[in-house]
C-alpha cells in the first residue's frame, strides 16, 4: 500500500538560483525501509524536510507531496516523526522523562495515557534506568537513541531519520541502525533514512534512493542500484563489497554487506589463495617529531587514569593515524600532547625541547596546531575571512597583509566563495575545511586532529586525505586520531590502537591491520581468506584482476 | 482599557500601596515582609502579561539561550570576583527585544543562577532587581539604540543600581529594619566590588553589544523572525 | 563547581532523601513557612530552635566536607557579626568600653549574636530546600499557573550545562589559535570574553534549531496536558495538617505578644508563661519535621537489615 507520493518535486532556496531540487518523483510504500544517499549538497535534506510540514523549508516550491488516506485530511505533527543529525540540536528539556512525554503532553494526553506509553517506550528503548536522569548526563548515542524514543512514542506513520549516525563513532552508530529496523519491523513503521556510512545500513535497506544535484538518479533494491549506479560518482561511498565487485569486473549479482563479498570472492578464487604484493614502503629517516614517555593522566585526583605509562615517537613527515572505541581516551590524549591537558607523571618532548619549556604559547606558533572534533568551536568570527584575518593579525600581520594573505591562502585552497560566507552557513565538508585552512595559518609543523572524518561524505572524506598526503609532502607531521577504520588504513603512514591508556598495536598500516580481526578494513575482511596481504578494495580488485587474468 | 496599561498600573500603584498599607497595619520592623512581598508582587503582572501573549517558539527559545548564557557568564568568569556579564546580558536583551524580554531574561537569569548557587529568600528580591534594570533599560531602548555612550551610560548606572540594592537587601535582612549605618557600612565594604561591578558592566556592553546585535540580525534575516 | 554538579546528579545515581519523596506542593509549603518563621520572628528560642532542626536535616544531606566547609565558614561568620555589630550599633545600656566617643555595648554583641545565628539559620534552610526543590519541582508547581515561563526555564537549565561543555571546548580549540597566551589578567579576560562571544553565535543558532525541532514536535498543536510523576499521597496530607496546626499556633502566639522579645536596650526576659511555652514547643516540632522523617526512614533500614 502506498503511504505517499511524491510528483514531479522542485524546490529553490530563496536568492538561489540553482535548485536544490529537480523534478523528484517518487512513491513510498507502507512499512518499508528507505535509505536515501547522496552527497552533501544533493538536496536529500531539503527532500526529507519537505515531506513533513512543519519542517519544510522557505522557497520556491512547484509539485505536489499527495499522502495517503493514512494520515487523515490533514498530516498532524504526530504522524511524522524527525531524527535529525545533532542530538543536542533536538534535546528539548533538563530530563529524560520529559523529553519522552513532550511530544505526548504536546498531543493533550492525559497523565494515565502519558505515564504508560513512557513507561512502555523507556522499556523498549532501554533506557529506563536512566529515566530521571538528566539529558545532560547521556552519551552522544544515548541521546541519539533517546530522540529516536521520543520521536516513535507519539506513533507515527513515518519516521524520517537525516544522517542520524553522523556524529556517533562506528560501533554505537551500527547499534543505533538496528535499532531503527527493529522499529520498522517491530511495528511496521515506514523509516527513510539518509546517511553518508554506507557500509551497514545498504544491505538493510528495501529500497535505496540515490541523489545527485537535486534529481533522483536511481530507487531500486540495494543490488539494482549498485548495478544501476556502476558509473556514477556515487559508487565511492557504497559498501567496499560493491566496490570491489564493480572494480573486478561487475559479472554477476551485486554483494552488498561483507558476507555476501566474502561469498562473491570464494565463488572466484575457490580453495586458490593468492597473494598481493606490495610496494616496497621507503622507511623515514627524519628526525623525531615528537617524543612521548611515560606519561600518566587523569583529570582529578579521585578519577581512574586516562592515559597509564604512555609512550609515543613520531617522526617528522609522518602521518600517524591512533585508533580506539568511544571513551577510550583519545581526545584526551590529544589534548595531552597539544599541551591542553597536563600529565602528572612523564616526559613530552616537541623538536626535542621539552613541553614546558615552550612558554606563553609558544607552542602554538608555529608549531603545534589542534584541529578539534567540532570544527564551529575553531571560528569566533561572524565570516570564514574575518577568521582567517583574525589568526594573522594575531600570528602579527598587518591587518592589509592580513586581508591579502587570507585572499591568497582561500584563492590557494580554492574557498573563495566561502569567504564571505558565516561559518554556520556551510556544510560540514566546507566547515572542516576551512576550519583546517585557518590552522594552516599558524604555519604549524604538526598538526592533529580529533576525528576529522566525522560527519563527513566519501567526496570530503576524499578530499581530506589528498590534503593531508599534500601536507605530507611538504613536510609536516600529522597526528590523527578517529574510530574511522577506512580513513586510518588510507591516510596514515603508521597506526596504532590505543586501549587501557596505552598503544597496543603499533605498525605500518598493512601489518597493522592484517594483525587485527575486529580493528580492520572491511576489504580486508572480505578477502582475507583468499588473498593475502590486500588491506584495500583497489588491492583485492587487483588480486581477482590478475587471478582472473591467469585462468583465462 | 488595554491589559498592558493595568499592568503597568499593577507594577506603579499596586506596589506602593501595598508598601504603604503595609506600614499602617504591620508594626514598623517587618521591611523583610514588605521587601519579599513587593519583589514577589512585581514579578506576578509581567509573568501574567507574557502568558497571555502570542509568542513564537523562536521568541521563547531565544529568551531561554540569553538566560541561559547570562547565567553561563555567572560562571564563566567565576575565577573574577563581580566581574560578572550578567548586568550587560540583560541590557543587550533588553535593548534588542524590548521591556518585557529585558525583565524575564534579568529575572530568569537570577532565579536560574540560583539553582547553582543556593536559592533563598533573596531570590525573589534579586528577580526583581535584575528584571526591573531589563525592564526600564527595555522601555528606553529607542534612544539608547541610538547613542552608545548612553548605553554605556546606562550600563555602568545599571550596575550600580544592582549593588546598592542588593545592599539594601543585606542590610534590612540582617536588623528587619532600617538602620543606616548598617547599609553605610554594607555600602562601603562592598564598594570596591560595585566598582569593579559597574566597570565589568561597561566592558562587557562596549565588547558584547555590536557582535551579539550581528548575531541576533543574523538571525533574524536568516529565520525570518 | 560542586554544588551545581551535586545538583545535576540528583535523581539519578543518588540515593532520593525520605523528604524529597514528598509532594512538591507539600514541601514548598514546609520551606516557605520554616523560612518566613525564621526570619520573621525575632526570638532567640525560635531562632535556635529553626537553627537546630535546618542544621540536623542538612547534616543528612550533605557529605563530611561539606558540613566540615560548613562550619568553618560558619562559626567565624557568628564572630565577626558579633564583634562587628556594636561598632554599627551603639544601642543598649551595658557600655564595655567607648571607641572614638560611641559605646561599644554587651546588648548589641548579643544582637551580633543573634542575627548571625538567624542567617545560618536561613541559610541551612535554604540549602536544604536547594537540593530537595530540585528544578523539576519547581517548574511542576509553577508550571500550571505559567507554562511558558516554566518552558523557558526547563530549557534554559538544560542549557547552562551543554553551553558549559561547549564553552571548554571553544576555549581549548581557541587556546591552541592563540588566546589566553600572554598570560595577563587583560588578555585573560580579553579571550574570555571572546569565547563568550563565540559561545552566544553557538547558543542562537542552537536555540533556532531547537525551537523548530519543537514545533516538529507538535508543540503549540492545539492543547497541551503537562505530565508529572509526583502523587499526592497520605503522608502528604498529615505533613500539611501539621504544618497548619503548628503554624497556627504559632500566629496565635505571635499576635497575642506572646513572643515578643526585644534586646535593647537591655533584653528582656524570655517569654515563658504556658502559651509561649506551647508556641516553642510548637515550632520545635515543626522544625524538626524533616529530620524526624529522614531518621524515621534510617531507622526502618536498620531495622530491616537487622532482621535478615
Amino acid at each position: 500500500m502506498e503511504l505517499l507520493k511524491i510528483k514531479n518535486l522542485s524546490f529553490t532556496y530563496p536568492n538561489c538560483d540553482k535548485k536544490a531540487l529537480d523534478g523528484i518523483d517518487l512513491s513510498i510504500e507502507k512499512g518499508g525501509f528507505y535509505l536515501l544517499c547522496g552527497y552533501t549538497g544533493s538536496g536529500k535534506t531539503t527532500l526529507l524536510k519537505l515531506l513533513k510540514p512543519e519542517t519544510a523549508p522557505f522557497g520556491e516550491k512547484t509539485g505536489e507531496i499527495e499522502y495517503s488516506d493514512v494520515f487523515g485530511s490533514e498530516v498532524s505533527p504526530f504522524d511524522i516523526g524527525f531524527v535529525s543529525q545533532d542530538p543536542n540540536e533536538q534535546t528539548v528539556t533538563d530530563k529524560v522523562w520529559h523529553e519522552l512525554t513532550f511530544g505526548l503532553e504536546n498531543m493533550g494526553l492525559s497523565k494515565k495515557e502519558i505515564r504508560l506509553k513512557t513507561g512502555e517506550a523507556a522499556s523498549y528503548f532501554g533506557i529506563a534506568e536512566k529515566f530521571n536522569c538528566s539529558t545532560d548526563s547521556l552519551s552522544g548515542g544515548e541521546k541519539q537513541l533517546l530522540t529516536l524514543a521520543g520521536a516513535v512514542v507519539t506513533n507515527p506513520k513515518l519516521l524520517i531519520l537525516d544522517e542520524p549516525t553522523s556524529q556517533l563513532d562506528p560501533i554505537t552508530a551500527v547499534s543505533f541502525i538496528d535499532t531503527i529496523r527493529r522499529v520498522n519491523r517491530d511495528f511496521g513503521i515506514t523509516v527513510i533514512i539518509a546517511e553518508h556510512r554506507l557500509e551497514d545500513v545498504f544491505s538493510l535497506a528495501d529500497r535505496v534512493i540515490a541523489m545527485d544535484a537535486g534529481k533522483k538518479i536511481a530507487c531500486d533494491t540495494p543490488e539494482n542500484v549498485c548495478s544501476l549506479l556502476k558509473d556514477s560518482r556515487l559508487f565511492m561511498g557504497f559498501p567496499s563489497s560493491a566496490r570491489i565487485w564493480r572494480d573486478s569486473g561487475s559479472s554477476g549479482r551485486c554483494p552488498v554487506s561483507v558476507r555476501e563479498g566474502k561469498a562473491f570472492i570464494k565463488e572466484i578464487f575457490g580453495e586458490h589463495i593468492a597473494e598481493y604484493v606490495p610496494e616496497k614502503s621507503e622507511i623515514n629517516e627524519s628526525p623525531e617529531a615528537l617524543n612521548v614517555k611515560g606519561v600518566w593522566f587523569r583529570y582529578e585526583k579521585d578519577l581512574p587514569d586516562v592515559l597509564r605509562d604512555f609512550s609515543l615517537s613520531v617522526k617528522k613527515g609522518e602521518i600517524f593515524g591512533i585508533l580506539g572505541s568511544n571513551g577510550v581516551g583519545k581526545t584526551t590524549l590529544l589534548k595531552v600532547l597539544a599541551g591542553l591537558n597536563k600529565p602528572y607523571s612523564g616526559k613530552i618532548r616537541v623538536f626535542d625541547k621539552k613541553i614546558e619549556d615552550y612558554k606563553r604559547g609558544a607552542l602554538y606558533k608555529s608549531c603545534v596546531a589542534l584541529l578539534p572534533q567540532d570544527p564551529k568551536t575553531v571560528f569566533i568570527k561572524s565570516t570564514v575571512r574575518e577568521d582567517l584575518e583574525d589568526i594573522l593579525i594575531n600570528c602579527g600581520a598587518k591587518k592589509d597583509d592580513a586581508r591579502k594573505k587570507a585572499e591568497e591562502t582561500a584563492a590557494g585552497f580554492g574557498i573563495t566563495e566561502l569567504l564571505g560566507k558565516n561559518p554556520y552557513d556551510l556544510s560540514g565538508g566546507e566547515r572542516q575545511k576551512c576550519a583546517m585552512i585557518k590552522l594552516l595559518l599558524t604555519d604549524p609543523e604538526i598538526i592533529m586532529l580529533d576525528e576529522p572524518t566525522k560527519g563527513l561524505d566519501a567526496y570530503s572524506k576524499n578530499r581530506l586525505i589528498e590534503l593531508l598526503n599534500s601536507l605530507k609532502n611538504e613536510g609536516k607531521t600529522i597526528i590523527a586520531v578517529t574510530h574511522d577504520i577506512e580513513f586510518a588504513a588510507a591516510v596514515s603512514s603508521r597506526t596504532a590502537l590505543l586501549f587501557d591508556g596505552e598503544l597496543i598495536a603499533e605498525g605500518e598500516p598493512r601489518e597493522f591491520f592484517k594483525a587485527n580481526t575486529f580493528y580492520t578494513t572491511a576489504a580486508y575482511r572480505i578477502a582475507n581468506e583468499n588473498i593475502k596481504n590486500a588491506v584495500f578494495c583497489s588491492e583485492v580488485c587487483a588480486a581477482v584482476k590478475e587471478y582472473t587474468g591467469k585462468n583465462e | 482599557m488595554n491589559k498592558k496599561i493595568i499592568s503597568y498600573l499593577i507594577v506603579f500603584l499596586g506596589i506602593p500601596a501595598v508598601v504603604l498599607l503595609g506600614n499602617t497595619v504591620f508594626s514598623g520592623v517587618k521591611y523583610v515582609w514588605f521587601m519579599i512581598a513587593v519583589s514577589v508582587l512585581s514579578t506576578v503582572p509581567f509573568v501574567i502579561s507574557f502568558e497571555k501573549k502570542e509568542h513564537s517558539v523562536t521568541y521563547l527559545l531565544l529568551i531561554a539561550a540569553l538566560t541561559a548564557l547570562s547565567v553561563m557568564g555567572r560562571l564563566i568568569f567565576v575565577a573574577v570576583p563581580a566581574f560578572k556579564p550578567v548586568t550587560a546580558m540583560v541590557v543587550i536583551t533588553a535593548v534588542y527585544f524590548g521591556p518585557e524580554a529585558g525583565f524575564l531574561t534579568g529575572a530568569f537569569s537570577a532565579l536560574l543562577s540560583n539553582f547553582y548557587f543556593g536559592q533563598g529568600p533573596w531570590t525573589a528580591f534579586q528577580m526583581a532587581a535584575w528584571g526591573l534594570i531589563g525592564f526600564v533599560i527595555g522601555l528606553m531602548r529607542n534612544r539608547l539604540k541610538q547613542s552608545r555612550a548612553l548605553l554605556c551610560v546606562a550600563g555602568a548606572v545599571s550596575g550600580v543600581v544592582y549593588s546598592l540594592v542588593m545592599d539594601v537587601w543585606d542590610a534590612i535582612f540582617a536588623d528587619g529594619t532600617v538602620l543606616w549605618s548598617r547599609y553605610v557600612s554594607f555600602l562601603a565594604t562592598s564598594a570596591p566590588f560595585t566598582v569593579i561591578y559597574a566597570v565589568s558592566t561597561l566592558v562587557f556592553l562596549l565588547l558584547l553589544e555590536k557582535p551579539i546585535g550581528k548575531k541576533l540580525q543574523r538571525i533574524k534575516d536568516k529565520y525570518g523572525i | 563547581m560542586p554544588k551545581e554538579k551535586r545538583f545535576f546528579r540528583e535523581g539519578g545515581r543518588r540515593v532520593v532523601k525520605a523528604f524529597a519523596k514528598f509532594h512538591p506542593v507539600t514541601l514548598f509549603a514546609y520551606f516557605a513557612v520554616i523560612l518566613l518563621f525564621s526570619m520573621f520572628i525575632r526570638n532567640p528560642v525560635t531562632v535556635c530552635l529553626s537553627l537546630l532542626g535546618g542544621a540536623a536535616f542538612c547534616s543528612t544531606l550533605t557529605n563530611k566536607r561539606e558540613k566540615l566547609d560548613d562550619i568553618k565558614f560558619y562559626i567565624p561568620l557568628t564572630v565577626l557579626i558579633a564583634i562587628t555589630n556594636p561598632l554599627i550599633s551603639h544601642n543598649g545600656k551595658t557600655p564595655l568600653f567607648f571607641l572614638n566617643g560611641n559605646a561599644f555595648t554587651l546588648e548589641s554583641i548579643y544582637y551580633g549574636v543573634f542575627i548571625a545565628l538567624m542567617i545560618i539559620a536561613v541559610r541551612m534552610w535554604s540549602k536544604s530546600y536547594s537540593r530537595i526543590v530540585t528544578s523539576d519541582k519547581f517548574l511542576y508547581l509553577f508550571g500550571r499557573f505559567a507554562p511558558k515561563t516554566a518552558l523557558i526555564l526547563s530549557v534554559a537549565l538544560r542549557y547552562v550545562p551543554m553551553m558549559k561543555a561547549q564553552a571548554k571546548k571553544i576555549k581549548d580549540a581557541q587556546k591552541t589559535l592563540g588566546l589566553y597566551s600572554k598570560g595577563s589578567y587583560a588578555d585573560n579576560v580579553v579571550s574570555t570574553v571572546k569565547v563568550y562571544s563565540a559561545l552566544i553565535g553557538w547558543s542562537l543558532e542552537n536555540a533556532v534549531e531547537t525551537g523548530k525541532n519543537m514545533k516538529a514536535r507538535g508543540w503549540g498543536h492545539g492543547k497541551r496536558t503537562s505530565f508529572s510523576s509526583f502523587r499526592f499521597r497520605a503522608a502528604d496530607a498529615v505533613v500539611l495538617v501539621l504544618l497548619a496546626v503548628f503554624s497556627a499556633a504559632m500566629l496565635i502566639s505571635l499576635r497575642t505578644g506572646r513572643l515578643a522579645f526585644s534586646f535593647y536596650p537591655e533584653p528582656t526576659a524570655l517569654p515563658a508563661d504556658p502559651v509561649s511555652v506551647f508556641a516553642y514547643v510548637c515550632f520545635a516540632l515543626l522544625s524538626f519535621i524533616p529530620f524526624f522523617i529522614e531518621s524515621e526512614e534510617n531507622i526502618r533500614w536498620n531495622c530491616l537489615r537487622s532482621k535478615t
